[in-house]
């Protein structure tokens, strides 16, 4: 499970570029007219590693996200999932390759229902198209009732409160149920890949717990691999197979949690930025 | 079975129930009977069997208004019996009556005094848009919240049910023997005064004798259908029953254990609302699902039968009124495949004028003499004819492809763009028809279209498309609504319908969880433009003749209005959006306009002081008055669907961060610059 | 090559009544980032207005003037303010009767009642001219010979008041204070609150200032053609839009440019015979020019200038 990119104070190049490698960076950059939010980020992430990307704000890491997600493309560099290229990819086909994601601000459909929220996820496994909607053909019951089914056992991972509240509208829920959902509704495409960004943003300590420990164990049970942004260091360093850090759009660090504790550029760039967050934060 | 003689005793609770709901129902139902038709309908019939000569129904009028009045009034009985059980009795009677009054009797007596179905109830929408404004205002003024609607939804026992069901039986026989003596009385004064021919006494002792035994029997009815919509303290499972007992195992067994009670107690407030209203015993009875169910089996049977029951609702004219109900269904077509646009998919089309256009050209070229000048084939009227029905879906689907056409390029446009683009649609199309004249007939268009052509079996089918007669295209109509009707249903309610109201809600959610936008943005187009092309062939096939300048890009704006006056995105809400507009841009403007024409009306001092005035005139200022109104105070709609309600009416929040569409789409050079995404 | 030449300061006069238009539509785009679909009603109205101006002074079909003198200038001027300033009163009452309530309400809202509006004017000038075509009076226009070839002065009048316009509005944007606030709401209207701009105001007085140069268009439109009739709005509207979109949406710059082109291109597709378009160039004017308004949002969205609003990471 450990990574074999241990290198520190600088940028790492991977030790064996593309083995095994589920989601690879290479040389990513992007930049908006004159300012560049991500330079030359390399990254790997390996089946079933839970990788944390952390950094003081603005450091481009929900560009990241984008950049691997299809809502932007990068100005050079390379992604590749699965050993294919997914640069070119618009956020849909993305999905469909196996990469899904939750927001730093939640984004659910705030007028539909739990259960519809998690059946709009399944959309690229359906089947039915304008025809089937139409005449409904026993395949599209069947895959229909079979989605329904599928969205209430995924709501049933978090326990019963979701399922409790599965008629609801995702307006009403609280704002853990709300992160809940949105996960769920990621699940539902069936991703290998998932992007969790900001997971416990606004969280207690309590509620922390409790998501690292379903995080846990979407890739223990469910065997995912996992990729999230977050600012709690506390759960990074618990949770993650190793963590890359970005400081101004660079990877100034990538290794497991307690070499990355120690590194002086990361201690550096976190000075004097860490210690007001933090005591904002709590 | 024995008749129980244990509920014709009723509880005092149980007899508030029946004195609020008989008055309720007995109103409206005497109404119908006494100061409209009814009454004549049931005489006529009766008549009718027993001695033809002096009804004045012809053998199969009789058949079929025998039919009509029959379920008529079982569905009034049954409902009376539904109501009863259903209600919670925490409403004021008071309010369930003056509701009553705005929303039934007030229409009928529009409709009966206007002589017009159309107008009486565009007047009625009119005025339940100054009710709810007006009803707003008196409530804030005199400080009065109507009682929280109920939260809980009671868990029944066996007793309890036992109960309701005896309320339903109640509810039944007292309302069809109350009705049963109104009647008696009402036509003993007939007779004593020598307007009721004698042999009609026999139906009125049979009729009193049958009525209370009716209704124990349909109350029953309305009762079992209450009973579906209860809940029992012994329900277990969300749905699937003992199934998900055994499956799973870990946490997929979490599934088993949440109840549909369960789900119930979680709900918060405003959504438990939502379903209270759905389960009896409830405060709303009137709106519950199982009451529309009585409402559209009525609605239904009105629409079905009325060429034979128009006549007798309205007297001579019933060919004129035919027509322009035929006219007015494909409004209704029109506005269901607008609503898939603007209302599902939140598309503003401003040009959908266009896809209609193609849709009657499609006909109008292949179904006459113009095929010859385009083709130099020379072909049979009657064999074409049979073609109408094909060319029906093929039409159609001419007008889905332009839909594909026009859209590909421009549905990633947002909003604003693609409204005003499409609005370019609307003027350019016609234009096309009128310019390319060598192909088209030009401004002259096209007459001479050939009408449908059906089987004749003599003497058991056989219809006349060609004749004066409206009727065959009335029912052609309603076909073609009905399953216009159904496919939006099955649409809304499907993956591409929950993909639509995703994108509605937030592109970049919808996108990243895997929509493609620009896919099934088209889909919608596609299928709005569909049913574009059904419409017109139809409209082409009915009038016979079509010209470009028949439309304009006004009519698309029309068309739009009735979306929006109805309510975006609900069907019953669009259909009633239709006929508002219809009736206001044919027959009440036309109407005000004889009025104005004559110098003794009081609407003739229009004309005379305002330069260029009439009626038709205005027509567009009436219409923007009514869509900046609405857009102001009513955005729902008149007929609002659950989810658009919410959506405009939600408490602001803070968190929520409001998404509209996106300029580009994701993935592009250009999205990163404009949306930032966090 | 003359034909070419007239046809060029043909199709420059009627641009810069499109620019002025086009302005109009920009300007409120870029504030508040909405169509504003009846504005070309406005300019609709400002043509009415100006009849009934030039009667009141005067000036009408049946006795038109013989001759340029000062004293017609003085009133055309009078006229064009006071049409300008009819349509910028108008403006500012449909802002806040029918989009000021919806400024927070979901994107189809306010469009629709701006349909509602367009709907409403349009049936006004029915009421007001009837429903068929109104002529202006004829004015003068004696020809000007310039280089080879002849001009009627009208088109060098219309060229330069527009112009003129145009300068007045880029000096109000660019150097006075509330031309500094409409750029900053355009920009980011709750940072411009935060620095103490009213932005209520701003917007009101983006809406008066559109729509009273859709009013100014209106008067110059009758100094050069010959008839309004009530719908013209939606005739012009959509070229005007088609030039506001073409030099870029929200910016001003950009609107003067596009309406200049599109002029030019209006002016050239009048060239076309009949062999090339079925009943000439003329009756293909309006699918031409809603053909480039798709060409240049499906290819180039931002316009040929690209937009004023900085770009948003």
């Amino acid at each position: 499970m450990s990574s074999k990119q241990v290198k520190l104070g600088g940028e790492s190049r991977p030790a064996v570029p593309s083995e095994n490698a589920l989601l690879e960076l290479s040389g990513v950059t992007k930049r908006f007219g004159g300012l560049a939010a991500v330079q030359e980020v390399n990254l790997i992430i390996r089946p079933r590693e839970i990788v944390s990307v952390i950094g003081p704000n603005g450091a481009g890491k929900t560009t990241v996200f984008n950049l691997i997600t299809g809502l932007y493309v990068p100005t050079t560099g390379e992604i590749r999932f699965d050993g294919k290229s997914i640069v070119k990819l618009s956020p849909d086909r993305i999905v469909q390759a196996g990469i899904t994601r939750t927001f730093q601000n939640i984004r659910l459909f705030n007028n539909m229902t739990v259960l519809e929220n998690v059946l709009v996820g399944q959309h690229t496994l359906l089947k039915a198209g304008v025809f089937g909607s139409l005449f409904r053909p026993p395949y599209v019951i069947h895959e229909e009732e079979k989605a329904r089914e599928r969205a209430v056992e995924l709501l049933g991972f978090f326990g019963t409160t979701l399922l409790e509240r599965q008629e609801e509208y995702v307006m009403n829920l609280s704002y853990a149920d709300r992160r809940r959902v949105e996960i769920a509704r990621a699940l539902a495409a069936n991703p290998k890949l998932l992007l969790l960004d900001e997971p416990t943003a606004g969280m207690n300590e309590n509620e922390t717990l409790e998501a690292v420990k379903y995080i846990r164990r979407l890739r223990d049970e469910l065997g995912l691999t996992i990729l999230l942004i977050e600012h709690k260091l506390a759960v990074t360093m618990g949770m993650s197979d190793h963590i890359a850090v970005l400081d101004y759009g660079r990877k100034i660090a990538d290794g497991l949690p307690e070499e990355v504790r120690n590194d002086e550029r990361v201690i550096a760039a976190y000075l004097g930025r860490q210690t007001k967050e933090d005591a904002a934060e709590e | 079975m024995s008749i129980n003689s244990r509920w014709l005793r009723v509880e005092s609770d149980t007899r508030k129930l029946l004195m609020k709901w008989l008055v309720a129902l007995l109103v409206p139902v005497a109404i119908f009977t006494f100061l409209w038709s009814g009454e004549a309908i049931e005489n006529n019939v009766f008549l009718g069997i027993v001695a033809p000569a002096t009804s004045l129904y012809t053998s199969s009028a009789v058949f079929y208004a025998a039919i009509f009045i029959v379920i008529f009034y079982a569905t009034v009985i049954a409902l009376a019996g539904y109501l009863v059980a259903a209600d919670s009795d925490r409403r004021n009677p008071i309010e369930v009556w003056i509701d009553l009054l705005f929303y039934v009797v007030l229409p009928m007596l529009y409709i009966i005094v206007t002589s017009n179905l159309l107008i009486g109830l565009s007047l009625s929408a009119i005025t339940w848009g100054i009710y709810f404004f007006a009803r707003k205002r008196v409530r804030d003024l005199l400080h009065y919240n109507p009682p929280a609607l109920l939260e809980e939804v009671q868990v029944l026992d066996e007793q309890q049910k036992a109960n309701m069901m005896n309320r339903a039986r109640a509810g039944g026989f007292w309302f069809a023997t109350a009705f049963a003596v109104i009647s008696l009385i009402v036509d003993v004064i007939f007779f004593l005064s020598g307007s009721l021919p004698s042999v009609l006494l026999i139906w009125v002792i049979v009729r009193t004798i049958l009525l209370p035994v009716a209704g124990y029997f349909l109350g029953q009815l309305g009762g079992s259908v209450a009973l579906k919509r209860v809940i029992t303290q012994n329900e277990n499972g969300n749905g699937n029953g003992e199934k998900s007992e055994q499956r799973g195992f870990g946490w997929r067994r979490n599934v088993a254990q949440v109840s549909k009670k369960q789900q119930l107690e979680h709900l918060s407030k405003s959504r438990a609302r939502e379903e209270a209203k759905d389960f009896v015993p409830n405060d709303l009875p009137l709106q519950s699902k199982g009451a529309s169910r009585f409402y559209l089996t009525l609605l239904g049977l009105v629409v079905l039968f009325y060429p034979v029951i128009d006549p007798i609702l309205f007297g001579s004219g019933t060919k004129g009124r035919i027509t322009s109900y035929g006219d007015l269904g494909y409004y209704v077509i029109l506005a269901l495949g607008l609503n898939i646009v603007v209302g599902f998919a939140g598309l503003l089309d401003l040009g959908y004028v266009a896809f209609f256009v193609i849709g009657t050209y499609a006909w109008a070229l292949v179904g006459s003499t113009q095929f010859t000048v385009l083709t130099g084939i020379v072909t049979n009227p009657q064999f074409v004819s049979w073609l109408f029905w094909p060319m029906i879906i093929i039409a159609a689907l001419i007008a889905a492809a332009w839909g594909v056409l026009l859209g590909a390029p421009t549905l990633r446009l947002r909003g604003d763009y693609l409204a005003i683009v499409t609005l370019g649609f609307g003027e350019i199309i016609p234009a096309f028809f009128l310019n390319l004249d060598k192909y088209t007939g030009g401004i002259n268009g096209i007459s001479g279209i050939y009408r449908p052509a059906t089987p004749c079996i003599q003497p058991f089918f056989c219809v006349d498309w060609n004749g004066f007669d409206p009727t065959p295209y009335y029912y052609l109509i309603l076909v073609l609504i009905f399953l216009c009707i159904f496919a939006n249903v099955r649409l809304r309610d499907s993956r591409l319908g929950r993909a639509w109201v995703a994108i509605r809600e937030d592109e970049i959610a919808a996108s990243s969880s895997g929509i493609n936008l620009v896919n099934t943005k088209l889909f919608a187009f596609a299928a709005g433009a569909f049913f574009s092309g059904v419409a017109g062939i139809y409209h082409a096939a009915k009038l016979g003749t079509i010209a470009p300048t028949d439309f304009n890009s006004n009519d698309s704006f029309i068309f739009l209005a009735m979306v929006v006056i109805g309510g975006l995105g609900s069907i019953p809400g669009v259909i009633v959006g239709a006929v508002v507009v219809y009736a206001i841009n044919l027959l009440i403007l036309a109407q005000l306009d004889t009025f104005a024409a004559d110098p003794t009306n009081f609407l003739h001092v229009f004309p005379q002081y305002i330069p260029n005035f009439t009626f038709s005139n205005i027509r567009n200022l009436l219409f923007g008055i009514i869509l900046i109104s609405i857009m102001i105070f009513r955005p729902e709609g008149l007929i609002p669907s659950a989810r658009r309600r919410r959506e405009l009416h939600r408490a602001p929040d803070a968190e929520l961060i409001e998404v509209g569409a996106l300029d580009e789409p994701p993935g592009s050079a250009a999205f990163e610059a404009e949306v930032p995404v966090e | 090559m003359e034909l070419f030449l007239s046809l060029l300061v043909v199709g420059l006069a009627t641009g810069a009544i499109y620019a002025l238009i086009a302005l109009g539509y920009t300007m409120v785009y870029g504030i508040i980032e909405l169509i504003n679909f009846a504005h070309s009603d406005i300019f609709m109205i400002g043509t009415f207005v100006t009849i009934t101006l030039e009667g009141l002074f005067g000036i009408t079909s049946d006795s038109p003037p013989k001759s340029i003198t000062s004293d017609l200038i003085l009133r055309l001027v009078l006229i064009g303010i006071g049409a300008f300033l009819v349509c910028a009163l108008l403006g500012v009452i449909i802002e806040r009767i029918a989009y000021k309530p919806l400024r927070n309400a979901p994107r189809l809202a306010p469009l629709i009642s701006a349909i509602g509006v367009s709907l409403i004017l349009q049936d006004v000038g029915k009421l007001w001219k009837g429903s068929t075509d109104v002529s202006f009076p004829n004015l003068p226009t004696p020809s000007i010979r310039v280089g080879a070839i002849n001009i009627d002065s009208v088109n060098i009048f219309v060229i330069v008041i527009a112009v003129l316009l145009m300068v007045g509005l880029q000096f109000l944007i660019t150097r006075t204070r509330i031309g500094r606030a409409m750029r900053a709401v355009a920009q980011d209207r709750d940072a411009a609150a935060l620095m103490g701009v009213d932005v209520d105001r701003i917007i009101t007085f983006t809406f008066f200032i559109g729509a009273g140069l859709a009013g100014a268009a209106g008067c110059i439109y009758g100094l050069k053609f010959p008839n309004t009739v009530f719908n013209i709005g939606f005739q012009l509207g959509l070229i005007a839009f088609t030039a506001a979109v073409l030099g870029g949406i929200g910016n001003i710059v950009g609107a003067m440019v596009g309406g200049l082109v599109v002029g030019l291109i209006t002016s050239l597709i009048s060239l076309l015979p009949d062999t090339v378009l079925p009943h000439g160039g003329n009756a293909w004017n309006n699918a031409i020019i809603f053909a480039i308004l798709i060409l240049i949002l499906v290819f180039r969205p931002s316009g040929l200038l690209g937009q004023q609003a900085p770009e948003k990471v």
